[in-house]
């Protein structure tokens, strides 16, 4: 209904061409532009874009729904876009919870006019990569109610402290929504909430779902092909800027000692415990001498991060919180630079690839330590090791903290 | 037969020699030991090279002042060197640049007398880029790497190696330590993230054996193995005020930061907070919506 509002029934047919479109605009000109340099175009834009220090909301809380409607069955995107999207969102679970570690997630499904919760809000990335294996083997039908999938998460959402992030992300496939009521007031409340709502759409632009997005400050895009859909996936694994209305708070938090229970530390071996949290599913659960032991109450877990069901506390090990101060010190975007094959050319500092005229239009230079980088490196090194290697080379550029 | 497969499989080992062995105060009064773990590295490299016809090698120095590029040299990496009569070639050429390269490092900085710490995450990132661009060359390859340092204790560069062992995991790369100076507490939390082997050797002068010993089988092997047991590994945080270990701390909600008492405000960030403890639950019952 909504999509009907500007009376282009067919939209999603006219997708290929809408693609050719993009392109020819992004390319600023050049006719010959592949979707694989458009995405790396836009992966370094991105990170040009990041600004260092920003203040990030870390603990973050988010609900993804996925459209398991009629459509999602379509073939568009190999082999049907319901396939595609479990397997790009496996990725971007992992990927997520690696970089977000001390937040919390949770999964709901549309189908048939109804929203389904196939996961709860938790932190442990392992409950959603099954709840996603259960997902994939889910018959589509019917079509989605993008009002109903909102209430569910906002209804979780919404009791969550005033300092923790809050979002929604949606997957939609259907270019209609089948609501019981008006949509409009549901995102007015969404808004009050301070709940932000961004979707991927796999079809095509529709009204409602940029109105959605544009007025809880979130994000709206349309998919080009699988590599795309990853793209705009993995944007929401980056922390969205802490909204002004987030209460800032100091919160108390454990930190346990791992204990192996090893075979000959006779003196501080624990006893055998079974751990809290694998009480739900008897099946698995283990009794063992090891774990994580919470420093308030005792309580065994076999991993972390967790919140303790005893006493609430939340646990966490060192190197969970470091994995996060990435965001706080960034490594600045390297100085793009001309490749001429004539120069006479070390090979890349780090990766040791010698450059080549047909494959290194560009070579990138770090503005601290002045080392020389390839196109890859350089975005691995943005993207995942969060450290320059010349840099952290020499002992007077080494330490992030200054 | 199992050979097909053996082909099609190789193994990446990528060495980190830390050459600023003599400062650790365990090995001092020993100078002829520096050249001795010098020996057994290259005769590690050259077993490993042995283990199977595609196994790749590379090594990657470092001391306190810089991090140096050692082998595969860049040129000699475009000329094939998998020839199936070069083996012998192969391993004369390994070792003739190991030990070229080492000697104009340890030249380099003989000059200087500086007491800090060896740059040891420097050359762990320069060899996980080599490790992400064999990966993307070589579909089928396994790889992981082996430090061998004396000073493991680097405290500036905290973050760094945590980046590292980070990277690591999430390549699928092991991080195998044989520390040879005091035990490091950090690079045992690296093996334990990666699911590497922290060995300490007790003689360091027989380091060939342990090498031999402890890291040339490869990860799949090692479980049939008696190995030495992993050890008890502290994961608990230290607070950025007084970097001391604490069990039960405070997390500023914006920055991450570890404070071991409540500040209402931020060090790091300097955010403001308002209330102490947990934050008070105030479920708002909303007017019913839909009609
Ligand atoms: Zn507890
Ligand atoms: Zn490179
Ligand atoms: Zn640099
Ligand atoms: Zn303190
Ligand atoms: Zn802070």
């Amino acid at each position: 209904m909504a999509a009907e509002d500007d009376g282009k029934e067919y939209r999603w047919e006219t997708g290929y061409e809408k693609t050719w479109e993009a392109i020819k605009e992004d390319d600023d000109g050049l006719l010959d532009g592949s979707v694989a340099e458009i995405i790396q175009k836009a992966k370094r834009k991105r990170m040009l874009e990041r600004k260092s220090n920003a203040r990030l909301g870390m603990m973050r809380h988010i609900f993804v729904v996925i459209d398991l409607s009629e459509c999602m069955a379509d073939q568009d995107l190999k082999p049907t876009r319901q396939i595609c999207t479990i397997k790009l969102l496996n990725a971007f679970i992992e990927e997520f919870f690696d970089q977000n570690p001390i937040s919390q997630m949770g999964i709901i499904v549309m189908k048939n006019k109804r929203a389904e919760k196939v996961s709860d809000l938790t932190g442990t990335a392992k409950k959603h990569i099954k709840a996603l294996h259960q997902v994939e083997s889910m018959p589509c039908g019917g079509e989605p109610s993008l009002q109903n999938a909102l209430e569910m998460a906002m209804r979780s959402l919404k009791m969550l402290p005033s300092h923790a992030s809050r979002e929604i992300l949606i997957i939609l496939g259907s270019l209609t929504t089948c609501d019981p009521g008006d949509i409009n007031q549901t995102i007015n409340e969404l808004k009050e909430h301070v709940i932000q709502c961004s979707l991927i759409s796999l079809a095509g632009e529709v009204h409602i779902c940029k109105a959605l997005a544009k007025a809880t400050g979130g994000q709206f895009g349309v998919v080009l092909d699988d590599a795309h859909f990853k793209d705009l996936l993995l944007l929401h694994v980056e922390p969205p800027p802490a909204a002004a209305k987030l209460e800032p708070a100091l919160i108390k938090m454990g930190f346990p000692h791992h204990v192996t229970g090893a075979v000959g530390q006779s003196k501080d071996a624990p006893m055998l415990a079974i751990c809290m949290c694998h009480l739900d599913v008897p099946s698995e659960c283990k009794l063992s001498a090891g774990g994580y032991f919470c420093p308030q109450c005792n309580s065994k877990y076999c991993e972390l991060p967790v919140e303790c069901k005893a006493c609430g506390l939340t646990l966490a090990s060192a190197p969970h919180l470091a994995r996060s101060y990435h965001h706080l010190f960034p490594v600045a975007p390297f100085a793009e630079l001309p490749f001429n094959a004539g120069d006479k050319n070390d090979p890349c500092y780090s990766c040791q690839r010698s450059y080549s005229a047909s494959k290194d239009k560009n070579i990138y230079k770090c503005g601290r330590c002045l080392q020389i980088f390839c196109v890859d490196c350089d975005i691995f090194v943005h993207e995942t090791l969060h450290m320059c290697p010349g840099c952290a080379s020499h002992p007077s550029t080494t330490s992030q903290l200054k | 037969m199992d050979t097909s497969e053996d082909l099609t499989e190789s193994s990446l080992l990528v060495v980190v020699l830390d050459v600023g062995l003599s400062r650790a105060t365990t090995l001092r009064n020993d100078p002829a030991l520096a050249g001795q773990v010098l020996e057994a590295v290259i005769a590690f490299s050259n077993a490993h090279m042995m283990m199977r016809l595609k196994n790749l090698l590379a090594l990657v120095a470092c001391d306190t002042e810089t991090t140096e590029w050692i082998y595969p040299e860049s040129k000699a990496d475009m000329s094939d060197l998998r020839q199936q009569d070069g083996q012998h070639e192969l391993f004369n050429e390994l070792e003739r640049t190991v030990r070229r390269k080492i000697a104009q490092l340890l030249k380099r900085s003989a000059g200087s007398n500086s007491k800090g710490e060896s740059m040891l995450s420097g050359a762990l990132g320069r060899a996980l880029c080599y490790v992400h661009r064999m990966q993307q060359e070589e579909r089928q390859l396994n790889a992981r790497v082996l430090v061998v340092t004396a000073n493991g204790q680097s405290v500036s560069q905290y973050m760094n190696f945590m980046n590292v062992f980070f990277t690591a995991q999430k390549q699928n790369v092991l991080i195998d330590v044989c520390c040879l100076g005091p035990e490091s507490s950090l690079l045992q939390q690296g093996c334990d993230i990666t699911g590497g082997q922290y060995f300490r050797p007790p003689q360091p002068q027989g380091l060939l054996q342990y090498l031999l010993w402890v890291f040339l089988p490869e990860p799949l092997l090692r479980n049939k193995l008696a190995l030495p047991p992993r050890v008890k590994v502290d994961y608990r945080a230290a607070c950025f005020c007084h970097r001391e270990l604490v069990d039960i701390g405070f997390v500023c909600s914006v920055c991450l930061s570890i404070v071991c008492k409540f500040s209402p405000i931020c060090t790091t960030c300097h955010t403001l907070f308002k209330t102490p403890g947990t934050l008070p639950i105030k479920p708002k019952r909303k007017k019913a919506k839909l009609v």
